[in-house]
Parts: structure tokens; sequence; C-alpha cells
């Protein structure tokens, strides 16, 4: 748990953060945002002494960063710039080593982590490992900044516009990544940027900033639903179109359907055969006992591959397009447009179980409902 | 052939260059490290070089009589200026992206010096080295003066009994010798710097 109390900060006589007062949990996706120098850096760049205080206390799990030695500190707190700052006089490899190392790990379980950090995000060492910064493009550079920050496996990481600098494809595609290692790995996160969008997408909780306090800290949800003044519903309108298609307030959860064929992954070729049949549909989504989501069996495959007592597990497809139950709606749109394999996209919800689906059909009652102002 | 003289040449060339690497670099890096007192290095060291090297050579035969040591106090002196201006220039010219990484990632000053600064920096640091080592074949010239030897007695001696032969020898020698040097670090700097230059 990260508690920020009563902190200030003032250059030359002006207070740039004002008595600030912030918990986060353990796990929590923080994004700071708010107008151009109203102190979100500088609010970051506290936590890990890059800036330090003039009053107040920053504590991380009960003990105050001030008691740090600060170098320990940061080497167990990620930390990732807008400007990259990769260390050009290093390879890839040596790059994400670099905390690793100031930790002392032995050479093998460097290496380790290395292949296993690119894999992360679909790179190979074969391939990237021995590569120097300067080889590479801006979105590679910046995942590589990513990793490095990940190297040592911090409970916690800061952010500070990461993705600022980059063109809107890779940066959409690094939100994904980065949103879905921090869910899987459970890092606290805080990031910093000012694109609302963005915030939307990424948050658990969105902090607004203005003029080194804050406004409003909630849900994205509650944040577009109750603005708490109207600096905040000015920022929020100006990223936000409330009537469109791609609003990010319409979500998965709004639109799926919640009736959704599951077969238990213990079933075997025959049952599901039968149940398909029953209900006239050519694909089931296997789940296992907790409904986690697995994959799916196609009918094409049952008939292929199965025979009577063969598991379903041997014949799962895991390659079908899911979206998170809180992603924005326009998300499950895009992928159900671009699958040309299945009609439908699988709704999962934070434990990854399967709490519903969206096919073109649901898709195209929204679209009524933004365009009628039908209610759903 | 006064062969002798060449290799006497090249021994304080060699000599001198690795004085004023040490001392150069030492002075850049305090330099950078304390910009408190980084103008006035750098403006002593800019002094120093606006003093004709002969007079510099003079001072130092004052001190510490004649010979080599003289000789290559005087290029030290006389060639420190490249280096430590470059090696100031350059990490401080480091970017402020790569040093805030360094910082963040929990490096203390020393290692940032060494694991990334200097070697960020290095490219141009080494021009430093590479302008001063040629600069001193030539200062090197006058350390006859004060009894160094080197191919400056030749010359010397080629003037003060016209002899041509001699004249052509020595100058051809020193010619050769700076563009060995400089090609030779030029290949080095090559090597080095595949990939830190961006
Ligand atoms: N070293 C400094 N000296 C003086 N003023 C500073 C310094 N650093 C920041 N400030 C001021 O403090 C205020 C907050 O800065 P900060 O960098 O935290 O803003 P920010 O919210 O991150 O802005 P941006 O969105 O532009 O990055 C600004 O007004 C800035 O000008
Ligand atoms: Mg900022």
């Amino acid at each position: 748990m990260i508690e920020y109390r009563n902190v200030t900060k003032s250059y030359g006589g002006k207070q740039v953060v004002k008595n600030l007062n912030l918990t986060i949990a353990d796990g929590e996706f923080v994004v700071l945002i708010g107008p151009s120098g109203c102190g979100k850096t500088t609010t970051l760049k506290m936590l890990n002494r890059l800036i330090e205080m003039d009053s107040g206390e920053i504590l991380i799990n009960g003990k105050n960063v001030a008691e740090y030695n600060p170098e320990k500190l940061r080497r167990n707190i990620g930390y990732v710039i807008q400007q990259i700052g990769l260390f050009p006089n290093m390879t890839v490899e040596e790059n994400i080593c670099v905390v690793p190392k100031l930790l002392k790990w032995d050479k093998e379980r460097m290496h380790k982590r290395v292949l296993e950090l690119l894999e992360l995000v679909g790179m190979t060492y074969e391939e990237s490992g021995k590569k120097y910064p300067n080889e590479m493009s801006g979105g590679q550079q910046q995942r590589i900044g990513v990793l490095r920050a990940l190297a040592a496996e911090p409970p916690i990481i800061l952010m500070d516009e990461p993705f600022g600098a980059l063109d809107p494809i890779t940066r959409d595609s690094l939100q994904d990544e980065v949103k879905q290692l921090q869910k899987r790995l459970g890092i606290t996160t805080i990031f910093v940027t000012h694109d609302m969008n963005e915030a939307i997408k990424m948050a658990d909780r969105i902090v607004f900033m203005s003029g080194g306090e804050i406004l409003q800290a909630d849900t994205p949800e509650e944040m577009l639903r109750a603005p708490a003044n109207d600096t905040v519903r000015e920022f929020m309108g100006k990223h936000v179109a409330k009537t469109r298609m791609d609003d990010p307030a319409l979500h998965c959860g709004d639109v799926m359907k919640k009736k959704v064929l599951t077969a238990e992954s213990s079933k075997k070729t025959l049952e599901c055969l039968e149940l398909m049949s029953a209900r006239e549909v050519d694909s089931l989504v296997v789940v296992d006992s907790a409904r986690k989501y697995l994959g799916i069996v196609t009918i094409e495959a049952l008939r292929e591959r199965g025979e009577a007592g063969r598991p379903i597990t041997e014949l799962l497809d895991t390659s079908a397009p899911t979206v998170q139950v809180d992603e924005p709606a326009q998300q499950a749109f895009g992928k159900l447009l671009a699958s040309k394999a299945l009609n439908y996209v699988i709704v999962l919800d934070e434990q990854q179980r399967v709490v519903g689906i969206i096919t073109r059909t649901s898709m195209s009652k929204a679209l009524a409902s933004v365009v009628w102002g039908v209610k759903k | 052939m006064p062969w002798n003289r060449v290799w006497e040449h090249l021994f304080l060339v060699l000599a001198g260059s690795g004085f004023t690497i040490i001392f150069g670099l030492a002075l850049g890096i305090t330099a950078y490290l304390c910009p408190k007192i980084s103008k006035a290095i750098l403006w002593s060291v800019d002094v120093l070089q606006t003093i004709p090297s002969l007079a510099t050579l003079g001072i130092l035969m004052v001190l510490f009589g004649g010979g080599k040591t003289t000789v290559i106090v005087g290029m030290v002196l006389y060639s420190l200026l490249p280096i430590v201006r470059n090696t100031h220039t350059a990490l401080n010219g480091v970017s402020p992206a790569v040093k805030e990484a360094a910082i963040g990632m929990g490096m203390s000053r020393l290692y940032r010096l060494v694991f990334v600064e200097f070697p960020v920096a290095f490219p141009i640091i080494f021009t430093g080295i590479r302008i001063s080592a040629v600069t001193s074949i030539s200062v090197a010239v006058f350390g006859t003066f004060v009894g160094g030897g080197g191919l400056g007695d030749t010359l010397y001696r080629g003037i003060y009994i016209q002899n041509m032969k001699l004249i052509l020898f020595g100058t051809a020698a020193l010619m050769v010798m700076a563009i060995l040097m400089d090609s030779l670090l030029n290949v080095v700097e090559k090597r080095l710097f595949k990939h830190s230059m961006k």
C-alpha cells in the first residue's frame, strides 16, 4: 500500500503540490491526469525520491520513503519515462538487466529473466537481445523501457506519460500489453497521462489533479458519470465524445449477452456434440470448474479430431477473441469485425471468468441505442 | 639518417599523451562533477594553451632543469585543452532522459559515471584525445630547446648546418607520424563506437 499524507512541494514560493493525500492499494492501477503543470510528475517523482518533498510523508507498506536509502528504494520501484532513456551504450539484454545487476543477481538468473520478459511482449532473444537501442523503432524501444522497469520484479512501477511520444497504433498495442502485464503480475502502478482516453482504458482509478490538488479520484466509470466539478467535466468532455459508437463509456459489460453456452472442461466429445445439436450452435465456450475461460471447441474440431471418450481439452481452440468486461465496447466491436472464424467475442471478468458474449446482434442493438436513444 | 631521433620522438609523444589523457580526463570529469569549479578549470586550461609553447618550456626549464621530463610536462600542459573540454562538454551533453533513467534505476553517482555517462560520452572524449595526441607530435619538436631530443634535434641541426636532406627527413618523419597516429586512432574509434553513436 502507498500512502501520500499531507504532501507539499513548492518551487520558489509557489506550491506545485498542495497538501496532497492519496492512498493506493496493492495491485491498483492509478492514473494521474490533469492539465499541464498541475503537478503530476512532481507527485510521481516524490515517491521514488527523484524529487524531495517539503513537508508531509509518503509511506510504502507503512514505511516512510525518507527512511530508505534512495538508491535502494529506486531499485524496488520500476520507472518508465516518456523520453524512454534507454542506455545507448548497452544492448537490449544489458538494458533490461540494469537493475538485476545492481541487485547482484547471478548471470543465469538474469539471462532467464531476459528471455521471459522478451517473450511477454512477443519479442525473441535471437532477434532483439543483442540489438542496440538505436537499431530499434520508438515503439520497440519503449517496450524495452517497460521491460527494464519490470526486470527485477518490483512491487511498484511508475510511468510518466510513457506512450506520449508514440504513434497511435503503437500506443494502443503498448497500452494493451502494459495493462495485461500489470494485471497478471499484480503490480501497483501509478501512471501519468494527459490523455483521457488512455486514462479510461488503463485505470482502476483516475486521480484528477489541478493546480497541485486532487479534484476527484474515482473509477473511470464514476468519473464519466459524475464529474466532481466543471474543471473535470470540461477536461473529460474534450476527450470523451458521449454520443458516439466508440464512446469509451459504453463497456463490454453493457452490451453483452449474459446467456452463454459453456461446457466444463471435463466434458467429452460426444456430450458436446449432443449439446451443440440440441441448441443449434456450432461452437461452445469451454471453462474450468471455476468458470475460468479456457478456449472454445468448434463443431469442425469435434468432427475432425473428436472420438468417443476423448476429453474436449485436447480439442481446444485458444485463439478466439476475448475482451474484459470493463473494456470499452468499441474494443469488442473491433475484434468482432476483424475475426473471420468466429461470430462472437467472449467477455471475461477480472478473474478471467466467462460472463458473457458479444455477437453481431448485440453490436447492432448497441448501435441502435446510441443512434435512436433507445434504452438498452 | 638519425632513426634513433624518430624513436625518441615517438617515446616523447607516447609518454606525453599518456599523461595528458590521465590528467585531461581527471580534470574534465572533475569539472563535470563539480560545476562550481568547472569555470576555473576550463579557464586555466584555456590560458595554458595561449602561452606559446616555447615560453612554457622556458619557464618549466627554470623549474625542472633541462631534459625529457621538462618536455613531457610541457606537452601535457599544452595539449590538455581538447581532452578537458571535450570530456566536460560530452558528459554534460549526455541526454537528460538517459541520466534520469540512470538515477531512477537506482544507480549510485560513481556507477552512473562509469557505466553510463562516460561510455555514452566517450566518442566525443575520444575525438579530444585524438586531437591532443596529434598536436603533441608537433609540440614535442620544441623539446630540442630544453635538451629533450627527438626530431626537433634533427630539424634544428639540419637548419644549422644547412643540410636539406636532414630537414626533409625530419619533416617527413613528423608528417608520417601524425598521419599514422591519426588513422590508427580513427580505426580504433570506428571499432569502439559502432553502436553508441545515435
Ligand atoms: N525544478 C523546478 N523548478 C521550478 N519549477 C518547477 C520545477 N519542476 C516543476 N516545476 C513547476 O511545478 C509545476 C508542476 O510541474 P510538474 O512537472 O509536476 O507538472 P505536470 O503535471 O507533470 O505537467 P506536464 O503535464 O506538463 O508534464 C509546474 O508549474 C512546473 O513549472
Ligand atoms: Mg509531467
